[in-house]
């Protein structure tokens, strides 16, 4: 009597096949969703027009282009910007003494604007931004 | 005499499934793309004390060339704040998450103009920064 010998390579179902593909795709999806990265909030006060203020509710103004920042007319090395708002902001509790006006020349990279308003922030000034008007007048 | 009926056996076959099930994904795939923003080129500015970003209700990019764009679609400065404002309409303030991905080089009337459309049209703004680098 001859023994039937089993075979030795079995082949998978191949049904299996595409629910493998499913799961692997799942699995590489996951791995590329995209990670929200890292940031910093940052609150700015909506602007308002015509707002009247006293010459007491004087707020402090940074002036920011390539390089430099000038606070209230006068040139402050960036190292030093953090302790001159300090001193500047000492004993402003409301919110609205504690303002800080940032005006930006036209050449101001996002990467300096980014470096200043973090340290004003830092030294517990509220950024309001002062932008440039801009007129359109057509000529017939 | 009574013929007895030929029966007809249908049977899904079950190894289709796998392939609805396959079409189905990249069809969201592609939906998904069409609202992620990943292939606009721009180059993150550094800070320092950066926290995770939570998660985002809109995405303003600026990129390289310093073009605007809205959750991966161009738009105008102009049209920014109502685009906004449609999307952010019914959240409640904490879900009005703005996440901001401005070019590092873009000048002021690039990204000003941006931020205060965001705040007008009520966005909580985040701006999207990298950690800046150990120096070696």
């Amino acid at each position: 009597m001859k023994i039937q010998r089993r075979p030795l390579l079995v082949e998978p179902p191949a049904s299996a096949a595409t629910d493998i593909a499913f799961i692997l795709m799942i699995f590489f999806l996951v791995c590329a969703s995209v990670q929200p990265g890292t940031g910093r909030e940052q609150t700015i006060p909506r602007s308002e027009e015509d707002e009247e203020r006293s010459p007491q509710n004087r707020n402090i103004e940074v002036s920011l282009a390539p390089g430099a920042v000038v606070v209230d007319g006068e040139p402050v090395p960036t190292h030093r910007l953090g302790r001159k708002l300090e001193s500047l902001l000492a004993g402003k509790l409301a919110d609205e003494d504690r303002i800080v006006i940032v005006k930006s020349s036209p050449r101001t990279q996002y990467q300096h604007w980014v470096d200043v308003t973090a340290i004003i922030e830092k030294a517990g000034g509220i950024i309001t931004l002062q932008l440039e008007e801009t007129e359109t007048i057509s000529v017939d | 005499m009574k013929l007895p009926r030929k029966k007809f056996e249908a049977n899904i076959p079950s190894v289709a499934m796998g392939d609805i099930a396959f079409l189905l994904l990249i069809f969201f795939v592609i939906l998904a793309r069409a609202q992620n923003d990943d292939h606009i080129p721009w180059q993150p500015a550094n800070a320092e004390d950066l926290t995770q970003a939570p998660a985002t209700a809109a995405t303003v990019t600026i990129d390289t060339d310093f073009k605007l764009h809205l959750n991966g679609r161009p738009i105008s400065t102009g049209e920014l704040a109502g685009a906004l404002g449609a999307i952010l309409a019914d959240r409640p303030a904490g879900g009005r998450t703005v996440h901001l991905k401005v070019d590092r080089e873009a000048t002021a009337p690039t990204f000003e103009p941006i931020i205060e459309a965001v705040s007008l049209a009520g966005g909580e703004i985040v701006h999207i920064l990298e950690p800046e680098s150990e120096p070696q």
